[in-house]
């Protein structure tokens, strides 16, 4: 995109202008000496065109119109009587050299003209192919910020800039050795272009290809802030409805044990009352069993706020299904006595975060045995299936409706059949997903519900089996 | 055998007192500070038999009186973390506590851990390590459950006995990959959990209850004698 660089005052190609010249018009002078004998002298004048047109196509117009002088300066001196002076004996001769000037003058600018118009198109091609390229480079970009130095290096590739860089939004001055320009959008500036100051923008890049390039920019900040704007209204909606359903949840669900942990601790504390050794083991095992049940509802309030606010963070570990089985009926206390599990006969693995995992299992494991009675059992299998680690919860309760299967994930969807704010299976999901796993509903054949948690298996290399 | 001494270091009142009052009635004579400040200075005067210590506190990190003790006592010291503390946990351990108990913690489970950290003698040089009915020969490298002999590869060889060497304290998965792998691991040491879900297999009737190799989640393994245990 030099556009003008040949027009330039570089000394080379100064040089080369005068001796390509001096050269076509030495080589048009012998081809006229070598025909004169052939044509009247006056008419092969027109010959030194051939030597002015390509001078005009490669130099410019100021190079054309010396080239013409000289030419008829050198027709006149050649073979014009008197012969070998610059002087003319016959007027008619004086109208011809006129005509020919005028003729080279007109040809030139033409020539030139026709040679301007080839470049400004090559030009607009690669401002084109700039902008085009530009453009899909943010296009794709998920953040401008992180595309900035892709969008530079194509600039100074199209400007054939040894080096440039675009900031956005920054007011920095150039530093020593380096110069900026701005990028403006009408009257609001978008950014600067640095570029090191002993390089050249071409002549167009200012007035056309840079305002172009501001407007690109301007558009994918624009795109960005409102794909922001529209995700955090999104998040903020969603954390409304969350604290709304926490706040009616909480009311009842954490007053309920409270209140009967202060009405125990009270009945012990009054001396007036007459409690025999049962009756205060009674209280006790109340006072006990409700603070557990508080201290499960908080920590449930605690991974959904973390899951909500997007800090649950996994820490990926290589783990055996085994392991998170194991550490997840640990967790689960005394229903764990119902739980009866499958291994397979070589441990199986994924990797995942193994506290969340657990999570999830517990979660599955808890909702299993609370919808369904005490003396019946819960399965837990491990098995690979199609490159998925599957862990399957099996409980052999009522099972859930087709109605209510699609809501059961969602928080504080409260079952019709039992207690709870329902918070265990959408914290199970919110885990699951966020170690790249799901979790989903079968119905169990023979009844019950089968709860499948997934993640990705992983492959064990054999020495670690030897 | 007169009491031992507990010092507790908790900057929440309500913790100290119900901690105050159950340990002395387990029979332990109770030293409390709520500051870091205080803790180190109770120890010093009175050198306790082991430490509970808060991992949050107010002029302070639980773990750096850990260390700071750690320089001039070899008492137990049995760190209280609360849920999403686990690096914190990991750094209090490495930093030469002896176990935890998570918040909110079961004074069963407390109780249990302190006997444990109490009883706990030096790492045996005994050759011959039994462990319920698991028997560790470390000069034949031979392993037998209940009298019968178990197969073990060598690297599952190295981690029960490095487990059962310092039986029943909880070792982080550094602590066991440094002794099994060496300082520089190996690639295999990432495989640590399936190493003991396989050992598992071969030592435990039911690998997915285990009563022998424990897992204590976010932190590392402890083996212990299921006898002993869950009081």
């Amino acid at each position: 995109m030099r556009a003008n660089s040949s027009e330039r005052r570089d000394p080379k190609q100064q040089l080369a202008a005068l001796a390509t010249s001096l050269a076509l018009v030495a080589a048009v002078t012998g081809v006229v000496f070598a025909v004169r004998s052939f044509a009247p002298v006056l008419s092969l004048g027109v010959l030194y065109l051939l030597a002015v047109v390509p001078v005009a196509v490669l130099f410019g117009l100021a190079w054309a119109i010396t080239i013409s002088i000289v030419s008829m300066l050198t027709f006149n001196f050649f073979f014009l009587a008197p012969v070998h002076t610059l002087e003319l004996r016959d007027s008619a001769n004086w109208f011809a050299l006129a005509v020919y000037l005028v003729t080279a003058v007109v040809v030139s600018e033409l020539a030139t003209r026709l040679r301007r118009r080839a470049s400004e198109a090559a030009e607009r091609e690669l401002e084109a192919k700039l902008l085009a390229s530009v453009a899909t480079t943010l296009l794709e970009a998920d953040h401008v910020q992180n595309r900035l130095k892709d969008v530079s290096a194509q600039v100074a590739d199209a400007f054939r800039l040894a080096d440039a860089h675009i900031e956005l939004g920054s007011l920095r001055s150039a530093e020593p050795g380096e110069r900026a320009v701005d990028l403006r959008l009408g009257d609001s500036f978008v950014g600067r272009l640095y570029f090191p100051a002993a390089e050249e923008l071409p002549a167009v890049a200012e007035e056309r290809t840079l305002p172009a390039l501001a407007s690109i920019l301007a558009v994918a900040v624009e795109r960005e802030r409102l794909s922001r704007a529209a995700l955090d209204a999104e998040a903020l909606r969603r954390s409304d409805t969350i604290k709304t359903a926490v706040l009616r949840a909480v009311s009842h669900d954490l007053r309920s044990p409270l209140t009967a942990i202060r009405a125990a601790g009270e009945g012990l504390e009054r001396a007036d009352l007459q409690l025999d050794h049962e009756a205060r083991g009674e209280l006790v095992e109340t006072i006990t069993g409700e603070a557990a049940r508080l201290e499960r509802l908080v920590t449930n309030l605690l991974d959904l706020s973390r899951l909500e606010a997007g800090a649950a963070s996994p820490r990926p570990e290589l783990w055996t299904a085994d392991d998170l089985i194991g550490g997840a009926l640990e967790t689960l206390g005394a229903a764990a006595a119902r739980v009866i599990v499958r291994l397979p006969d070589e441990p199986v693995a994924t990797v995942v975060d193994g506290a969340q995992a657990e999570r999830v299992l517990v979660n599955l494991l808890e909702n299993a045995a609370k919808f369904s009675s005490a003396d019946e059992t819960i399965d837990v299998g491990a098995s690979v299936e199609a490159g998925e680690l599957l862990m399957r919860v099996r409980d052999r309760g009522p099972g859930i409706p087709p109605r209510q299967a699609g809501r059961i994930f969602d928080a504080f969807e409260s079952s019709s059949r039992g207690t709870g704010m329902g918070l265990g299976l959408a914290i199970a999901t919110g885990f699951a997903q966020a170690n790249g796993g799901r979790v989903w509903f079968e119905p169990a054949d023979g009844g019950g519900a089968v709860f499948v948690f997934a993640l990705p298996a992983a492959r064990l290399p054999a020495k670690v089996r030897s | 055998m007169t009491s031992a001494r507990v010092l507790v270091v908790d900057d929440e009142p309500q913790i100290l007192r119900a901690l105050r009052t159950t340990l002395r009635g387990a029979g332990y004579d109770v030293a409390t500070a709520a500051t870091a400040e205080d803790a180190l200075a109770e120890a010093a005067a009175h050198p306790p038999d082991a430490v509970i210590l808060d991992l949050v506190l107010p002029d302070g990190h639980g773990a750096d009186v850990g260390r700071e003790l750690r320089r001039w006592s070899a008492a137990p010291i049995l760190v209280l973390s609360a849920v999403g503390d686990e690096q914190e946990k990991i750094a209090a351990l490495d930093a030469g506590a002896d176990d935890y108990v998570t918040k909110p913690f079961s004074m069963d489970e407390l109780l249990a851990r302190l006997r444990a950290v109490l009883r706990r003698a030096s790492p045996t040089t005994d050759p011959v390590i039994a462990i319920g009915d698991l028997v560790v020969d470390l000069e034949k490298r031979a392993v037998t459950l209940g009298g019968q002999p178990v197969t073990l590869t060598p690297h599952e060889f190295e981690l029960l006995r490095f487990l059962a060497q310092n039986e029943g304290k909880l070792l982080t998965h550094p602590m066991i990959l440094r002794e099994v792998w060496g300082p520089r691991y190996g690639s295999e040491s990432h495989y640590l959990h399936v190493y003991v879900s396989q050992l598992r297999r071969k030592i435990e009737d039911d690998p997915a209850r285990p009563r022998y190799l424990l897992t204590e989640p976010g932190a590392g393994y402890r083996l212990v004698d299921p006898l002993l245990t869950r009081s």
